[in-house]
């Protein structure tokens, strides 16, 4: 019975991955890509400073930048698919993107699904809230609405003790709308990063948003499907000749204000 | 392509998904009946003298009609506290959808009352029966007996549109897939799961409906 069955779920899971990729072939290497003439990678478009639609309707930011570099070294234009935190994985898994670069915080649970490149930046999971709001630690939480975006380590961290310290949890699709209904009084904190809070003050000030807590250290990697290692293993010389050459230093100063830091490797 | 199928991990979590959907029927369902309700009087209003009313009716079925749910959705989360109202999500996931539904039921209503031949409105009140009479006996059973499929459809629609209140931290159906996945990233094995239960969500409400019009109308049915 399950040898039958399995292979069913196969056909239909893959009939369903190519309507959903509408090309039949992925590209699971770098001479895939580089003959396809084209590289597709998966950016979030509703993460301030790391990823936002920009006004010419081009992604623009951190991992945008990171993702134009990549192109430029592979030598093919870039095709940018907009992903949420929530639909990273699927994306990649369907064979929709070749590449998820999209603050992508490297976790083993996630490591199960999708293999990561070496850090090519580093935040910080935080909560962010007006000044007046008094708050120091994840104990002064109780009864506080706190918003975070669905899956994103904010939620993964704060979703186990949420019951116990009574946190009002609330999961947002992505990080935009969770920042919105922080200016909308929805939330009473945001779960966010490091830098939001600049992009908050600036279109709505008067208020002073601050990184009240910081949750945990993150370092971001680029996401590939598992088994492409060959792809992986571009991606890590890639990442170690850019940090090294001063261009992702460049773009550590250009959207996050501040030099680019040491960044472990694996 | 290799991916390897776990079920499992989709009965560990099943009660959650069972409470996600819970949220989306109660949502629904209530949705529903508030919707139909503002349908109802609309399209009443519409056959009102007074051309302001008739014109507010128009401009309100036309501004929703033509516009998408999720945008009504955060406008009504999002906007409405800078007047003051302040919802949690779940009442703004209720408010958005039965004001989207009252606009697209309003429509349907109308399109029933119209179909009610004029004679027999004469007939009613050669009868003398009073005007209230004539509305609930002669235009409006009638008249929701003819549309209820049209309206039948229209509410499978708004269950199935309740999927996108999770953008606003809603807790139905989706958004507990959704956030079970981004725990355990078995997602095709929980969008296949929620794609049955919305299936089967569909069909009892379905079966309700003809229920209801089997009870409402058996009596207003032809039985020449």
């Amino acid at each position: 019975m399950k040898g039958l069955v399995k292979p069913l779920w196969r056909t239909v899971f893959l009939v369903l991955g190519m309507v959903a990729a509408g090309r039949p072939a992925l590209a699971q290497t770098v001479d895939e890509i580089i003959k396809r003439g084209k590289v597709i990678v998966g950016v979030n478009t509703t993460t301030p400073i790391f990823g936002l639609m920009g006004k010419d309707g081009e992604p623009e930011g951190y991992d945008p930048d990171v993702a134009r570099l990549v192109g430029k070294y592979l030598g093919v234009p870039v095709e940018f698919v907009s992903v949420t935190g929530a639909n990273r994985i699927p994306n990649l898994l369907s064979g929709r993107v070749d590449m998820v670069i999209a603050l992508f915080g490297i976790t083993p649970e996630r490591a199960l699904q999708v293999s990561f490149s070496i850090p090519y930046a580093s935040e910080a999971a935080t909560l962010v809230a007006p000044e007046s709001r008094k708050v120091k630690t994840i104990d002064d939480l109780k009864g506080l609405r706190v918003g975070v975006p669905r899956g994103a380590m904010q939620d993964l961290i704060l979703t186990p003790v949420a019951q116990s310290k009574s946190i009002n949890l609330m999961r947002f699709d992505d990080e935009a709308t969770g920042l919105q209904a922080m200016v909308s009084g929805q939330i009473d904190l945001v779960g966010t990063g490091l830098l939001v809070n600049r992009t908050l003050n600036r279109n709505d000030p008067g208020k002073n948003y601050e990184v009240k807590v910081v949750l945990r250290e993150l370092h971001f990697g680029i996401g590939v499907r598992r088994g492409q290692s060959d792809l992986l293993q571009w991606l890590n010389t890639f990442i170690y000749a850019i940090k090294n050459n001063g261009e992702l230093d460049a773009i550590s100063r250009k959207w996050r204000e501040l030099p680019l830091g040491d960044l472990p490797v694996f | 392509m290799t991916y390897v199928f776990q079920f499992g991990a989709v009965w560990r979590e099943f009660d959650q998904l069972l409470l996600g959907a819970w949220l989306t029927v109660r949502l629904s369902a209530m949705a529903m009946v508030l919707g139909l309700a503002v349908g109802i009087l609309c399209a009443v209003g519409k056959t009102s003298s007074s051309r302001a009313v008739r014109g507010l009716i128009q401009g309100y079925v036309e501004a929703i009609r033509n516009t998408p749910f999720l945008v009504q959705l955060l406008l009504v989360y999002l906007g409405l506290p800078s007047l003051g109202l302040r919802l949690t999500p779940d009442q703004a996931a209720l408010l958005a959808m039965v004001v989207n539904l009252g606009a697209y039921a309003t429509e349907i209503v109308r399109a029933g009352i119209e179909a009610v031949p004029h004679g027999q409105l004469e007939a009613g009140r050669a009868l003398g029966l009073k005007p209230w009479h004539i509305f609930r006996f002669i235009v409006l059973m009638p008249a929701l007996r003819t549309i209820s499929p049209a309206l039948g459809s229209q509410f499978i629609l708004i269950m199935l549109a309740s999927s996108v209140v999770s953008v606003i931290s809603a807790e139905e159906l989706t958004a507990v897939a959704d956030t079970i996945v981004a725990r355990n990233f078995r997602s095709f094995e929980f969008y296949l799961t929620i794609t049955a239960m919305y299936l089967g969500l569909s069909l009892v409400f379905q079966a309700t409906f003809a229920l209801i019009d089997r009870a409402l109308f058996s009596r207003w049915s032809d039985r020449r």
